[in-house]
């Protein structure tokens, strides 16, 4: 199980990168995202009349000396994004069975995660369902030492509850939530992100998938779904082509709903080194860049 | 090194390249593999098996063949070499054949040695270990090479463990008469060349005949007897029953023959069911009648019924015999006034051990009776249906080993994958 000194080549590589609000956040405190309120910090962004009820103190005097019209001056604020990760812990996410290297690398991408909406000033927790159905959280917090909690909170998480991420979504009260699994347990997450969504959050979806999901041993295996297992399919070279067509548009599928009801998408193949996946995570590509 | 069921080596190897196939043939079911995303592959019956070869695999193997090899040796049976070693046994005659057993006992003091096995015979012949060469004392039955060699068999069999050849050694005249259908045959069992040595064998001229019968008046029987020519030995036919004089007379070295006329004249014991029977036959001789059979007779048969059963039977008596036929005769019939009569008496009244034929046997016989080639060897000679290897226990505990080692192995590897 990894430690929290694990993280640190993961933290150092992720040093510098900031993960900016998709749109304009509402919030009372002063933070790096641009906020929807217009406020009276030093970045002018334009001027308007002055309306009864308005601050007189926000009047604009040497515009008023000059043009003899009252206007006031508006600037962008800057607001904090609470966020939380939210991990999924379903059995499935323990694969492969040697190295379990599904959920490594969702730990580090959480821990990662966790890390760039810190130094952004953000306040970060994060959220895991337990063996026993109860969710272990951390709650969004500014605070010195909230990433080393994150970090605590997902080494002691192990991969095998019943998943749940719509109930966990759910119970999740932060405007930014980054949602990091492997879609193959919850139906209705979906419904719930859109939800999330619908009331003005930000839904990240950081997809998991194994490489030995996308490329199966090439041998005869008779493979057994963890999660439920009476469900025992035949992999051989006949069924093989079958497989990656269905894999592949599932996962295409996802991605375009996901997409469609304003969420962010990001698939992660295990063998991406985890401040990579940070990192595209964080910094989507540039409108008309390839997008990776 | 020999083995006892070498047939079991052959099976062994079969075993094995059966068991080597079987490996490269045999596919196991796949083993369940955790798969999140098996929801994708197709819902098909498809069946199909595995085959893979890991280390495991070979090392299974390897122990499946060496546990067939050891069951094959533990039942095929190794039987290490006695180091060259040559066991001997004499067979020494002592029957009537034989002019002086002395000559019998200097021959036989030539040849044996310590731990081998004598055997000492007339017509019959016995083995046992305290037979010395003092002990051989001569007899007057007939002897036969066919007890001699059944019993050299029997030796040989008793010495195979020890001995890796046996040396079959013969002191005998090699009369005619020591010589009988099954002789021959029981000489082509011995597995190897037999040394023949050869002593001087009696010369008895046989007296002239004189032939007494006691029978009533108007005997068909003594009817029929009077009709024969001379024979060669002092016979007293007795047709009611016998007195002490009769019975010393015997022991003087004569043949009495106990011919009852009627059921009343014998004490014999009686058959469980008296019944008849439509012939008998004395040597080369066949009676053929309506002839009831009131008597179970025992000891040397003499003359036979057509069904194999004793009719005429000998017991020695002293020096001489008493003959005991059991065959009664229609008192109104002619039968006894017939040519086959008379050649059927003939036999019946030959001298106590039968006729002498003491003339050696020809060369040719001679010959087949040494053989040629080597000594018989011991694993020619070893009762596989008896003897036991000493190995076999011990490669048996170690193909044991080899299975328990098998399984463990199986059960870790399908614990490990």
């Amino acid at each position: 199980m990894p430690t929290d000194a694990s993280y640190g080549a993961l933290l150092d590589a992720v040093r510098g990168v900031h993960w900016p609000a998709r749109r304009a956040v509402v919030s009372a405190v002063a933070g790096t995202h641009r906020s929807k309120q217009r406020g009276t910090s030093a970045e002018f962004t334009e001027y308007r009349l002055y309306r009864q009820g308005d601050d007189p103190r926000r009047i604009d005097w040497r515009l008023l000396a000059r043009s003899d019209r009252a206007y006031i001056r508006l600037a962008t604020d800057r607001a904090v994004l609470p966020t939380t990760i939210v991990l999924d812990s379903s059995v499935s996410m323990a694969f492969p069975m040697a190295t379990r290297e599904k959920w490594r690398r969702a730990q580090e991408i959480a821990v990662g995660l966790a890390a760039v909406a810190h130094a952004d000033g953000d306040p970060v927790g994060v959220a895991v369902a337990g063996d026993d159905g109860d969710i272990r959280m951390v709650p969004p917090r500014t605070r010195r030492g909230v990433v080393s909690e994150v970090a605590r909170v997902v080494d002691a998480a192990d991969p095998d509850s019943a998943g749940e991420m719509g109930k966990l979504l759910r119970a999740t009260r932060t405007k930014r939530i980054a949602l990091i699994t492997d879609m193959l347990d919850d139906d209705d997450l979906l419904i719930a992100a859109k939800v999330h969504i619908v009331g003005g959050g930000e839904v990240h979806l950081v997809h998991i998938v194994a490489k030995e999901e996308v490329d199966p041993p090439r041998r005869t295996m008779l493979a057994a779904d963890p999660e439920r297992p009476a469900l025992q399919r035949l992999l051989v070279d006949a069924t093989r082509r079958e497989y990656d067509e269905a894999f592949g548009r599932w996962r295409a599928g996802i991605a375009r709903e996901w997409r469609s009801a304003g969420a962010s998408y990001t698939e992660v193949i295990t063998d991406e080194p985890a401040a990579h996946a940070v990192r595209r995570i964080a910094e989507p590509p540039a409108y008309g860049a390839p997008r990776l | 090194m020999s083995w006892l069921i070498p047939a079991a080596l052959g099976v062994a190897a079969i075993g094995a390249l059966a068991t080597i196939a079987l490996h490269f043939i045999a596919r196991s079911r796949p083993v369940a593999e955790p798969l999140p995303t098996a929801r994708f592959i197709p819902d098909r019956a498809i069946h199909a098996r595995t085959r893979s070869m890991a280390l495991t695999d070979v090392l299974l193997m390897l122990l499946r063949l060496t546990a067939v090899v050891l069951l094959g040796f533990a039942v095929a049976g190794p039987v290490l070499a006695a180091g060259g070693k040559v066991s001997r046994i004499v067979l020494a005659d002592r029957s009537r054949a034989v002019a002086s057993v002395e000559a019998v006992r200097d021959s036989a003091r030539v040849y044996l040695r310590q731990g081998d096995q004598l055997i000492a015979f007339d017509s019959s012949a016995s083995l046992a270990r305290t037979t010395t060469i003092d002990s051989i004392v001569a007899s007057r039955a007939r002897g036969s090479l066919s007890a001699a060699f059944s019993s050299a068999t029997r030796g040989g069999v008793r010495a195979a463990p020890t001995a890796d050849s046996i040396e079959l050694i013969l002191i005998s005249p090699l009369a005619e008469e020591e010589v009988d259908p099954a002789t021959m045959k029981l000489r082509a069992a011995w597995p190897g060349r037999i040394r023949l040595v050869h002593v001087v064998g009696s010369e008895t001229v046989e007296k002239p005949a004189r032939v007494e019968v006691r029978a009533g008046q108007s005997d068909a029987v003594a009817a029929g007897l009077s009709l024969l020519p001379a024979l060669g030995a002092p016979v007293r036919v007795v047709r009611g029953q016998l007195t002490v004089d009769d019975s010393s007379w015997a022991r003087n070295g004569n043949l009495l023959v106990h011919w009852p006329a009627t059921d009343a004249d014998a004490d014999w014991p009686h058959r469980a069911s008296i019944d008849a029977i439509g012939g008998v036959s004395a040597g080369r001789a066949t009676l053929v009648g309506r002839f009831p059979r009131p008597w179970a007779l025992s000891g040397r048969v003499v003359a036979r019924w057509a069904d194999g059963e004793p009719a005429a039977t000998e017991t020695v008596v002293g020096t001489g015999c008493v003959r005991d036929v059991g065959i009664l005769i229609d008192e109104s019939s002619d039968l006894t006034l017939r040519e086959s009569f008379r050649s059927f008496a003939y036999e019946l009244l030959a001298p106590c051990g039968g006729r002498r034929a003491s003339a050696k046997i020809d060369s040719a016989s001679i010959a087949v009776l040494a053989g040629a080639g080597a000594l018989a060897s011991s694993t020619n000679l070893r009762d596989k249906a008896t003897e036991t290897s000493p190995w076999s226990p011990w490669l048996l505990v170690a193909a044991a080993l080899a299975l328990i080692a098998e399984l463990s192995l199986r059960r870790a590897s399908s614990r490990f994958a």
